[in-house]
């Protein structure tokens, strides 16, 4: 991004206004031009918000972070550089360089990283995103530039183990060196006029680049659910129809390994919880057959379902969507056939159709760096490893449903519905159902770690997570609601439930258990028709007799009514 | 308006939002209230990376109006200079 343009991006910001989203930017040098920056692309990534972003003091991080608690802020950019450590690591410094000098650097430097981390352990919970020193050392050892001084090895052992302590904080995202390396070349980022002139120390566009990163830090898209592949010429190398079993490779021999490294790739999306499919044109059997030989690179258990046929691939999506019951927006398709892809995207709006470049290692390798990017988490859950599991053992369960009654059915499935209220600590997986559940969702509203809690603390606030499993297995944390009890009414500001939880009655189990803990005379939903809410929508409408308004209200007797008709009694468990 | 002109007004409207088309021409860093230190140096620096030129420090100290910024870049214009801003 142009200067500018970040500018008129800002510029736009203000006269369009919004709700504030207040952040600040913590920096010893003069943010100058990487504030304008980080504030552009916020805007970009959040166009509805007004970014309002606060600075501190000149040459005082520690200070800066120190203060940071004071102001309600959602989250927080901290940047360091070698002279928050030591002035004497920068050029604004008149302090001499003698030999001596250097290992009294290295020892303020560890003494003020000891500061800093104390004060970012103390800014928690704020969400905070964290780059270390990126400008190259200044030529103060005695040491050829070529030759890497002890100093040198000193000063980045005491930010590798500053970077150790402060990734292991659960309220800290560090940015990635690497990244920043392949994008930013380090010898393409020091401004030494703009540092002397005005202790800004970057490049413009480093400094553009940088904002770039560190907003995506700060405000992590949401990465997707699931990923369907084709198998020949993406998930092997070769054609499997003509080639046979034996003819496909992903291995060195056949300088296909780059196909074994993609395998590789998706064993660990589906370790993380990612769904992972197969829509393939290829005879059933032959599928099976290469899916039994023992040099795969990710276990064929991985892939639920695997759709090998004749017919179209957008078919075959449909029926993995539908198994999955995920929407196309959630899902990446792999393959290396533009056709395909064009047939797909055509059926499935929303789908984001990925072309495998084939035969080029070097675009494969790219684009499998772009894909760990679509599906990163920050944190992978118990549920994450629940999930897949889950899915299998529903079309068991959805096989076994259809030579039953619905109730009769429910009965039979041993369902356990439990429920917590514990507001502390904060759940990762709570904040991810109400960021990432769309369907069974009361209004669509979304939550930064800081906004939920502030939610949270309201007065009489409340918070119900519930859990489920049944003889067929866990499905791990379901359902979050949450809102706050005020007299004998209960507000509803979130319901979320994950589609996986659909038709087993577990929302009428919430609001039961709802109305036997906090016994309210009426509960009111802070309903928002989003475009994919569908299924709550439905539900209130069954509730209330009619389309739910915004702010619409149940009284007890109306809910105490409307429970007693549906409801099947799997047992309770209050944790 | 010429295009140097155009391009240099678009990067006073940016940094000086408060400013209309009709204004910019004879803004100065002592009829402009936002026109600061901080406003001062995102001005160079845009107009830098907006004609692909470097100022020095003599010339900086010369730039004060939007007359100052005309006068420099039409001085200095140079084959380059023509091209970075559409001349050609």
């Amino acid at each position: 991004m142009k200067l500018l343009e970040a500018l008129n991006t800002v510029k736009s910001m203000h006269s369009r206004g919004g709700p504030t989203l207040p952040c600040a930017l913590v920096t010893g040098f003069t943010p100058l031009h990487l504030k304008t920056f980080l504030t552009a692309e916020l805007v970009r990534r959040i166009p509805g918000r007004s970014i309002e972003i606060a600075e501190g003091l000149y040459g005082d991080l520690a200070g800066n972070m120190r203060r940071l608690p004071e102001a309600k802020f959602e989250f927080a950019v901290v940047v360091v550089e070698w002279c928050d450590l030591d002035p004497r690591l920068g050029i604004r410094s008149g302090a001499r360089w003698s030999k001596d000098e250097l290992s009294d650097i290295v020892a303020t430097a560890k003494q003020h990283a000891a500061q800093f981390l104390h004060a970012v352990g103390n800014a928690a919970p704020l969400p905070l995103s964290v780059c270390m020193p990126t400008l190259p050392l200044l030529p103060l050892a005695h040491t050829p530039g070529w030759q890497k001084s002890a100093f040198e090895v000193d000063l980045h052992g005491v930010i590798q183990s500053l970077a150790s302590s402060l990734a292991g904080l659960p309220h800290v995202r560090l940015l990635s060196a690497q990244q920043l390396d392949l994008q930013s070349p380090p010898s393409e980022r020091f401004d030494l006029q703009a540092d002397l002139r005005t202790g800004f120390p970057y490049l413009i566009p480093y400094a553009s680049t940088l904002a770039n990163l560190l907003a995506s830090l700060a405000l992590r898209s949401t990465p997707k659910k699931g990923l369907i592949t084709d198998l020949d010429g993406t998930f092997w190398n070769g054609i499997l129809g003509e080639d046979g079993v034996g003819g496909i490779s992903w291995d060195l021999e056949h300088h296909s390994q780059i196909h074994a490294f993609y395998q590789r790739f998706l064993g660990s999306l589906a370790g993380a919880g990612v769904l992972l499919a197969v829509a393939s044109k290829n005879d059933p059997a032959l599928v099976e057959e290469a899916f039994a030989r023992a040099d795969l690179a990710v276990a064929p258990s991985a892939f639920f379902p695997v759709e090998a046929h004749w017919n179209a691939k957008s078919e075959s999506i449909a029926r993995i969507l539908e198994a999955w019951n995920i929407a196309a927006d959630a899902v990446v398709f792999v393959d290396d056939s533009p056709l395909e892809l064009a047939e797909v995207e055509a059926a499935h709006p929303g789908i984001e159709c990925v072309q495998f470049p084939s035969g080029d290692d070097l675009e494969i390798y790219g684009l499998i760096a772009r894909l760990r990017d679509r599906f990163g988490k920050n944190t992978v859950t118990e549920e994450d490893g629940l999930r897949l599991a889950s899915i299998r053992r529903t079309r068991t369960r959805d096989v076994a449903a259809e030579s039953a009654t619905d109730t009769n059915f429910l009965d039979q499935t041993e369902a356990e519905v439990s429920f917590t209220f514990e507001r502390e600590p904060l759940d990762p997986r709570v904040l991810e159902l109400v960021n990432k559940t769309n369907q069974f969702n009361l209004n669509g509203a979304r939550h930064t770690e800081a906004s939920w809690r502030a939610l949270l603390s309201n007065p009489g606030a409340f918070l119900m997570v519930s859990s489920y499993r049944d003889k067929f297995g866990p499905l791990g944390r379901i359902a979050v609601l949450a809102g706050t009890l005020c007299g004998t009414r209960l507000s509803v500001s979130t319901w979320v439930m994950s589609c996986r939880a659909f038709s087993r009655h577990i929302e009428h189990r919430c609001l039961a258990e709802l109305l036997a803990r906090f016994r309210p005379e009426e509960v009111r939903f802070s309903y928002q028709q989003t475009e994919r809410n569908g299924p709550l929508r439905d539900f209130l409408s069954r509730l209330l007799g009619s389309p739910p308004a915004p702010e619409c209200n149940a009284s007890r007797s109306l809910l105490d009514a409307f429970l007693e008709t549906v409801l099947h009694t799997p047992e309770m468990i209050d944790e | 308006m010429n295009k140097i002109q155009a391009r240099l007004t678009n990067c006073f409207l940016a940094v000086f939002p408060e400013l209309t088309i009709d204004q910019v021409v004879s803004a100065s860093s002592t009829n402009v209230r936002n026109w600061d230190s901080v406003a001062g140096v995102t001005l160079l620096a845009v107009v830098e990376e907006e004609f692909g030129i470097l100022l020095d420090n003599s010339s900086v100290s010369g730039l004060n109006s939007f007359q100052d910024f005309l006068n420099y870049l039409t001085r200095t214009t140079s084959t380059d200079l023509y091209a970075a801003a559409g001349g050609y």
